[in-house]
């Protein structure tokens, strides 16, 4: 799977779950942490939605807020896991 | 006595004990004492003096830790800004409370030092480089306060949301914290090999506690690094790993530990004893806990940051009928506790009725109006005393909530909301309590309603993380009672509604199998 299907994949996912089902206006540079699009409740709803999808293992330690950033930090992250 | 004693008495005492632990290292009581010195050494020549207000917008650290003594040192008093304050709102409190000096990164500084702060001189720090980044900081020697510091001093402000959009300054003096760290202390028999850890942020007056009761009986406090938060497992393997005997946190992130951490299972916990407050700890999540760890102390403690905390219950065990959260307690903190009807007069046993406190924690008023005086302190809770004697918490007088803990006054986040262009009409309630607990915004709209991600982005940018709204409901208009007033019950009701409608929406596609749970 290339990085932009990736993207476009998980933007599709926090679009409808966690954004009421609008992802006008969300990018790979939304800040997810600071505009609390993410919250500790939600954050394991999106490593299981990666593990399920692209098949990719996010281990605890890589739980973090560098990688949780933006879809830009995440995707990177599982390019590197990948 | 006064808070910048504690440590400089433990460093006599034992100066190699441990005082703080945190992600980069460890401070034994000698070095947090000397780093104390260099900070207030550093601040002086920054020219902050006794009366002044020194702004700490650092992440929790020993390092944030040597700068709030060292602003002690001077007889100042710090002021805790969260770090994941968004600028402005961090502006609004260091203008508010007209602050002589900010210590923070270098780049984190120039989003405030601007317009009426542009002056105001910086003390460079990074914690998570360990090291402050300014000159002056190098140069050695003890630092004394000032000969007619005392304890009804100012020692640090607590910002907590505000009813009108503007955050209220609570201040605190050495006398009031104190009060309660040595009541506490004496309470929960903390030792000197007590392991304490702090979870909480450093506005929050729960980390008052983890800090100054560790100081006080020369223990040693772990700073709980903030990524822990986002995976309950590695809150748990922390706990495990430092050794924590005192843990003190809200109900929220014990919920957490146990639901999804592994708490109750896990090998090696040294936990003597835990510590609550900030909100109910629903009852059922409760008594798993109570019955996981039967060997641990476990104390529901009550208090708005005015008055830290004024009442405190032992649960011992919990009766197998009870569905109410376990009682507030008792006063606390040699506090004097009770409840007023509408009418004025005192509460008897069994009636409901507004919660008073008075005595050496009730703090010194709010930073630029009254002082507090003698006057008893009005919580705003609605509490019921028991035929024991016990105060049970009933509920708000007034649209504060509580997010995870987190004080939350609705109108603040209501004023964020409004500075939108296209929105008439807001008002927020919330849904769900504990973890599940929601802020869900209604609007009138005049065109096309912003997404959700818009209002989170207006919520980013003027108030704190836990004050961001959750979802969104478009409505023709508020509901109404019938004297013109926006409906805070009605509202709470449809809140509870569309959560309601939005787990019915998620299980419907579970089943479908659109998403796995």
């Amino acid at each position: 799977m290339t990085r932009e299907q990736m993207l476009s994949e998980l933007k599709e996912f926090v679009g409808r779950e966690l954004l009421g089902g609008r992802d006008d206006g969300l990018d790979e540079h939304t800040p997810l942490l600071a505009w609390g699009v993410i919250d500790s409740l939600s954050v394991a709803e999106l490593v299981s939605f990666t593990s399920e999808r692209f098949e990719i293992e996010v281990p605890q330690t890589e739980v973090k807020p560098e990688n949780l950033k933006n879809l830009d930090t995440y995707v990177g992250l599982l390019t590197r896991l990948a | 006595m006064r808070l910048e004693r504690l440590v400089a008495d433990s460093a006599a005492r034992h100066p190699d004990r441990p005082a703080i632990r945190d992600d980069q290292g460890e401070l034994s009581y000698r070095e947090l004492d000397a780093l104390a010195d260099r900070a207030a050494g550093a601040l002086a020549e920054l020219g902050v003096r006794r009366g002044d207000r020194v702004a700490v917008w650092l992440n929790r650290s020993g390092m944030a830790v040597a700068v709030m003594q060292g602003a002690l040192r001077l007889g100042a008093a710090y002021v805790p800004v969260d770090p994941l304050s968004p600028p402005a709102r961090a502006g609004t409190i260091m203008r508010d409370c007209r602050i002589a000096a900010l210590v923070a990164p270098q780049d984190r500084s120039g989003s405030v030092l601007e317009g009426e702060l542009a002056e105001v001189p910086l003390l460079a720090a990074d914690p998570s480089a360990g090291s402050f980044a300014s000159a002056g900081v190098d140069r050695v020697g003890a630092v004394s306060p000032p000969a007619d510091a005392n304890e009804d001093d100012l020692a640090y402000i607590l910002y907590t949301s505000g009813s009108t959009g503007v955050p209220k300054g609570v201040c605190i003096s050495h006398r009031n914290a104190l009060a309660f760290v040595e009541w506490a202390v004496r309470e929960v028999d903390a030792q000197a090999d007590d392991r304490f850890s702090n979870h909480a942020p450093f506005h929050f007056d729960l980390s008052v506690f983890d800090l100054y009761a560790a100081f006080l009986v020369g223990g040693c406090v772990s700073i709980v690094p903030e990524h822990h938060a986002y995976v309950p497992r590695t809150l748990v393997e922390f706990a495990v790993r430092e050794r924590i005997s005192i843990w003190y946190a809200v109900p929220s992130a014990l919920m957490l530990m146990v639901d999804r951490g592994g708490l109750l299972e896990a090998p090696g916990l040294e936990f003597r004893t835990v510590i609550f407050a900030g909100e109910p700890y629903p009852i059922k999540q409760l008594r798993r806990l109570r019955e996981g760890l039967p060997a641990v102390r476990m104390f529901n403690w009550y208090g708005p940051t005015e008055t830290n905390v004024c009442t405190g219950y032992e649960v011992v065990e919990i009766a197998p009928d009870r569905t109410a959260p376990v009682p507030i307690g008792h006063a606390a903190s040699g506090d004097r506790v009770w409840a007023v009807k509408d009418d004025g007069s005192e509460a008897g046993v069994g009636e409901e009725g507004e919660l008073l406190v008075s005595g050496p924690t009730v703090s010194l008023g709010y930073w630029g109006r009254d002082p507090q005086g003698d006057a008893p302190y009005r919580t705003g809770d609605i509490v019921r005393q028991e035929p024991t004697g016990e105060y049970e918490y009933v509920g708000r007088r007034d649209q504060m909530v509580k997010i995870r803990g987190h004080r939350v006054e609705l109108g603040e986040v209501e004023a964020a909301l409004l500075a939108h262009p296209a929105l008439h009409d807001v008002a927020v309630a919330v849904a769900g309590s504990g973890i599940e607990a929601r802020l869900v915004a209604f609007l009138t709209s005049s065109g096309d309603p912003p997404s959700l991600l818009e209002i989170k982005r207006l919520c980013a940018e003027r108030v704190p993380r836990h004050m961001i709204v959750d979802s969104v409901v478009v409505v023709d208009e508020l509901p109404r009672t019938r004297n013109g007033k926006v409906d805070r019950l009605a509202l709470r009701r449809m809140a509870q509604d569309e959560e309601g409608r939005s787990d019915a929406r998620a299980d419907a596609e579970r089943i479908e199998g659109v998403r796995r749970p």
